[in-house]
């Protein structure tokens, strides 16, 4: 039953059958709110911890057969038509305010739409155990991505114990930038944590991510620590030209095999999945020239961690 | 009662068209005449939103002696990747990255240093955040600059013609390379949303087709074109593409499907949406090659001019221009006018409320003279 006083959080989307994000068969709910900006971002709409608009063009009907959100309740005047294209609207993001969903609302085709929602424990458990079949057959549960979930620590806490309460296994991705204060509130009610290890050197994590790795780097030892029964893989995603090297594996192999709770450590390949969304919300894509990195990168940084894991496969030159 | 101006600032924000000093030199001289003082924002309004930065606190001060000596291709303020007071990506005490709205502390600081106006060198977003800080009470008044010429209520942007002659002399020598090769050679222009650029680079070098944003393009009458001149003895082709441009009939209009691992790992993203904007530079180019090459007997390369002509020596013209405007600038605070943009609407330099400014784009219309003179030249517009 949901009562008004249970936490609420800001939700982006729940994702039912996802397979890529920890163990079996599991729902992904992605919360809003980021505390990096990592300029490679594949969910953009997450950073921002407000509901936001967004907008698709190719869902506007136009000016003449519609015209609702040139009218009211835009008192910004943050949409206009373009002489010589078609009708369809524009958007002025840097007058659009994120007021409110007014005009979402009074968009009959959905083209323009909004970004976040909120919702309590129990909504967002009712959704989740609708895969709750799938998850006794995979060993699956829910993982909580964004984002940052931990920033909204106290509602991630709460619907984790909820979770774990209703005997879910729970997962979830973070990157750690958030104060230790917020660890302490969710990794209690977590099975196994996904947490990034984007670049070892702090420099370069300001320059790629803006800001250093030093709070990151303090909160992977201390929680690898604090919470020697939770189960840790470390992720890095790989972007050319970034952090495809060899030092950066290498460095973070010698923190995490220190700990024999950090199980794994993964490589994702940079991809561009997201880049319709920059679109969406007006953002700029700051990589738009770059690429996936080659399968031969992606071996050769696999079998340096092979090799420490203890795991056949080609060693590891140099 | 206005308060009589003494002090003014210029800045110039995000992005770079060749010969900014000259507009910066035309405010300062006026400026001058007028018995005011001038200074620079460094970096576009990040010289007073991060003054410890800045060895000289973020701001120049610019005189006639100092102008003098500028470069008329260089920019002395330097620019900035943002430029937008209202969202400031700072580091909170958490070491959270949070974009933070600082516009009130960057009026206070202009308040503080005597500053009574502000000049500004602007693209159309700058334009925006202008009328928004005018809205907070900014005196100002905004110069327009664009390399492609699209922002409206002008006839003539600061910085096009250099643009627009830099990308002519590099399309003289793609025309060349084709000429030699025996192929078709199809070369994308600046223009994303306006074609002007494609449209006069592509009629000045007499191109065989050009492809702007404003016409969705047909390629069999492209193909057409060139299969016409191919018969007539033409062993080459050169094709100008504004990364803009669109076929008229999409590849993927429908929404396709979206992959397992693409949701679990970007979810509310599809295939098709934002290809147009967000795709690499030099995708519009090697979408029409490849295209051609199919259709065509000749072998196509594609080429990007890009950001090679965003920087550069100015054209007399422009250098003509940016005096012109940055004095227009100082006479119009002289008369009390603010929140105003500095048009070129020939023969005059006119003003424009800022309001009129935003939230247009200046687009090539379909009956423009320069698709009448094209068409009569025998390029193929595709459309």
């Amino acid at each position: 039953m949901t009562t008004s006083k249970q936490p609420t959080g800001l939700i982006l989307n729940i994702q039912h059958f996802c397979t890529h994000d920890g163990p079996g068969i599991r729902t992904t709910v992605f919360l809003k709110g980021c505390s990096l900006r990592c300029k490679w971002c594949s969910n953009p709409e997450s950073i921002s911890l407000k509901p936001e608009l967004a907008y698709k063009r190719s869902q506007c009907i136009g000016a003449k057969a519609c015209g609702l959100c040139l009218k009211e309740p835009c008192v910004e005047r943050a949409f206009y038509v373009v002489e010589g294209e078609d009708d369809r609207v524009h958007v002025n993001w840097d007058l659009a305010t994120d007021c409110g969903k007014e005009c979402a609302d009074v968009c009959p085709t959905g083209a323009l739409y909004m970004f976040g929602q909120e919702m309590t424990v129990d909504e967002v458990l009712a959704e989740v155990e609708q895969d709750s079949a799938f998850y006794r057959e995979s060993g699956g549960g829910i993982t909580l991505s964004g984002g940052e979930c931990q920033l909204q620590a106290d509602f991630c806490g709460a619907l984790l114990a909820e979770a774990h309460r209703r005997g879910i296994h729970t997962a979830i991705e973070t990157a750690f930038n958030v104060p230790w204060a917020n660890v302490e509130k969710v990794l209690p009610h977590v099975d196994l944590v996904l947490h990034d290890h984007k670049l070892t050197d702090s420099d370069w994590h300001k320059k790629w991510t803006g800001v250093d790795n030093r709070q990151i780097m303090a909160n992977f030892k201390r929680a690898y620590e604090t919470f020697p029964n939770t189960q840790f893989i470390a992720r890095t995603p790989i972007i050319p030209g970034v952090n495809d090297y060899e030092a950066h594996i290498r460095s973070t192999l010698a923190l995490i095999r220190q700990y024999p709770n950090v199980i794994d450590y993964e490589l994702l390949p940079y991809h561009r999945y997201g880049e319709s969304k920059y679109e969406f919300l007006g953002k700029v894509y700051e990589l738009k020239d770059f690429t996936s990195p080659t399968a031969e990168s992606l071996q050769r940084l696999q079998a340096i961690i092979d090799e420490a894991f203890g795991r056949s496969g080609q060693p590891a030159e140099g | 009662m206005t308060t009589p101006i003494k002090r003014i600032a210029i800045n110039v924000g995000a992005g770079y068209v060749p010969g900014l000093n000259t507009v910066i030199s035309g405010a300062v001289l006026a400026a001058n005449e007028l018995g005011w003082e001038v200074v620079g924002i460094r970096d576009g309004f990040e010289g007073l939103l991060f003054r410890d930065r800045y060895p000289d606190r973020g701001l120049v001060s610019l005189t006639p002696q100092l102008t003098a000596t500028l470069d008329p291709a260089g920019v002395l303020l330097g620019t900035a990747v943002r430029n937008d007071p209202f969202h400031v990506r700072t580091i909170n005490a958490d070491s959270l990255v949070e974009e933070v709205d600082q516009s009130e502390a960057l009026l206070e600081t202009l308040r503080q240093e005597g500053i009574d106006a502000v000049v500004s060198v602007v693209g159309s977003r700058g334009l925006t955040i202008l009328y928004k800080l005018h809205r907070k009470g900014l005196k100002t008044v905004c110069i327009p600059r664009s390399t492609e010429n699209d922002m409206a209520a002008t006839a003539l942007s600061f910085g096009f013609n250099s643009t627009l002659s830099d990308t002519v002399a590099m399309l003289d020598r793609a025309k060349q390379a084709a000429q030699a090769a025996h192929q078709i050679a199809v070369v994308e222009v600046l223009g994303t949303h306006a074609g002007w650029l494609a449209l006069q680079a592509g009629m000045a070098v007499c191109a065989d087709a050009v492809l702007i944003p404003e016409i969705p393009y047909d390629l069999p009458k492209v193909v057409a074109k060139l299969q016409v001149k191919a018969k007539a003895g033409g062993t080459y082709g050169l094709v100008v593409v504004a990364e803009g441009a669109v076929s008229a009939e999409p590849d993927t209009p429908e929404e396709t499907a979206i992959s397992a691992l693409k949701a679990a790992l970007s979810p509310l993203a599809n295939d098709y949406e934002g290809a147009h904007v967000i795709q690499r530079s030099g995708y519009a180019a090697e979408t029409v090659a490849l295209q051609l090459q199919r259709l065509t007997d000749h072998e196509t390369y594609p080429l990007v001019v890009g950001p090679w002509v965003k920087g550069g020596v100015p054209t007399a013209v422009d250098r003509q221009l940016g005096l012109g405007y940055g004095a227009a600038a100082v006479r119009a605070l002289n008369t009390g006018q603010t929140g105003v943009m500095v048009a070129f609407q020939p023969p005059d330099l006119t003003l424009v409320p800022l309001a009129q400014a935003i939230n247009k784009v200046r687009t090539v219309p379909a009956n423009s003279e320069f698709i009448q003179i094209a068409r009569s030249l025998g390029i193929c517009l595709g459309g």
